[in-house]
């Protein structure tokens, strides 16, 4: 009986030892059960320590070094050398000379063109209450107060006009609206129209 | 808190200046409290006339009053042969919804300028605060105009311009992964003083020294040193 008790137990670690270590050698808990173990070596390379890891003091990104308050304070505001993060001057504002306010040299002032952005805003209004959502098949043409479209150029041709009621800006002339891809003209005679 | 958190995403800056409002009404408006003003409905809908911070909730902390008391000092009459004092005003902004470590970059930058130059310069300054900056240089010039003794409003400096921490409110936010984030929403305070005069060259000491003067000091600490123990 007590032999029959051994051979079952040992039944019992040979179908443990397939499931947790089919092709390996025997598993460390209960190697004393099946057999003696072959080597020590076989032992100690398969088993894993902390202690070889974290034995000669491996740290993970870790700052060195108590950092100084200078190269604190280099970092928060900038210094010349590195990244300069304080605001800079700007040398190249220059006055407008049509409405006095500041610009930056070669950009467009701000003031005079929020003054075309508004009239251009009211002419979009006006143009969109009037025609709607259509498909631009046809020129718009605008009118301000107390003009009147050349009849027989426009109305012809089946131009759209739209009035503004409002009288026409003193810096928005006639001339501004004329296309620069006019084609030349083959005769000689030019006669001035709707210049300013 | 939440309730909270959904009115801070609706309130706007919008900071009438003084120039708007008559004199005695300005007059008011300073002797009370900034924070303080005649919001009607302000959580909702925000109105204008406001220094950033809900009145409805902002009550019992009206920010710092200090600053403005420097104003109100009266100075002993000074000798005939005294040198005249330089005028100055004190002005603030409270409670501006911006961080004040941002908006220490745009005082800064004004420190030290002339008024017209600051204001010039700080119209192309792309920061939120800047804006701020500008309508309480524009507010301080006027104020010296017409209280405080200053005769042309384009001979002022600014002699100090410094950011102050105001109110925080903190709140969450969620990442993913189950993870929660802390949020705060900061405000600061903006003072400045303006002072009668041309700006001085270099604002900062020790000032940078001219190839004479490094000389000078040089031969200076040269002559100044002494043999021990000699007689």
């Amino acid at each position: 009986m007590s032999r029959n008790l051994f051979i079952s137990i040992a039944n019992f670690v040979n179908h443990l030892e397939r499931l947790f270590l089919p092709h390996g050698g025997p598993p460390p808990a209960l190697a004393y059960l099946v057999h003696q173990p072959s080597s020590p070596t076989t032992r100690t390379s398969q088993s894993f320590s902390l202690k070889d890891l974290i034995g000669d003091g491996m740290l993970w990104a870790v700052p060195k070094h108590r950092r100084s308050v200078e190269k604190r304070l280099n970092r928060k505001f900038g210094y010349p050398e590195y990244v300069w993060k304080p605001l800079k001057e700007k040398r190249n504002l220059r006055s407008c000379q049509h409405c006095g306010h500041d610009h930056e040299l070669g950009l467009l002032c701000p003031h005079c063109y929020d003054k075309v952005r508004q009239e251009t805003q009211l002419m979009q209004d006006k143009i969109q209450a009037q025609l709607g959502l259509e498909p631009v098949e046809q020129e718009v043409i605008i009118l301000y107060e107390g003009e009147t479209a050349d009849q027989t150029t426009d109305a012809a041709s089946g131009k759209r006009i739209v009035e503004m009621k409002k009288p026409r800006p003193m810096w928005f002339t006639k001339n501004l609206l004329q296309k620069s891809t006019q084609q030349s003209s083959d005769t000689k005679e030019v006669k001035p129209s709707n210049l300013a | 808190m939440h309730k909270m958190i959904r009115r801070m995403a609706q309130l706007t800056v919008q900071t009438p200046l003084l120039a708007a409002a008559p004199v005695t009404g300005a007059a008011k408006l300073l002797a009370t409290p900034p924070a303080i003003t005649q919001n009607v409905d302000c959580c909702g809908v925000h109105t204008a006339a406001s220094g950033g911070l809900c009145t409805k909730w902002n009550k019992h902390n009206y920010g710092p009053r200090k600053w403005l008391e420097y104003n109100k000092t009266v100075h002993p009459p000074q000798e005939v042969d005294e040198e005249p004092r330089k005028a100055y005003v004190c002005h603030m902004r409270t409670n501006i919804k911006y961080s004040p470590d941002k908006m220490w970059y745009i005082a800064a930058f004004v420190r030290g300028m002339s008024v017209d130059e600051a204001l010039k310069q700080l119209n192309f300054v792309l920061k939120k605060g800047a804006t701020d900056v500008r309508e309480t240089i524009l507010e301080a010039q006027q104020m010296a105009v017409e209280r405080h003794n200053v005769e042309y409003k384009s001979n002022l400096w600014i002699a100090e311009s410094f950011v102050g921490k105001g109110r925080v409110f903190k709140g969450m936010r969620r990442h993913a992964r189950g993870r929660f984030g802390r949020v705060e929403y900061k405000h600061c305070h903006y003072f400045l003083r303006l002072e009668e005069g041309e700006p001085p060259q270099h604002y900062y000491l020790p000032e940078p020294q001219t190839p004479e003067q490094q000389l000078e000091q040089w031969l200076e600490q040269m002559r100044s040193r002494k043999i021990i123990s000699s007689l």
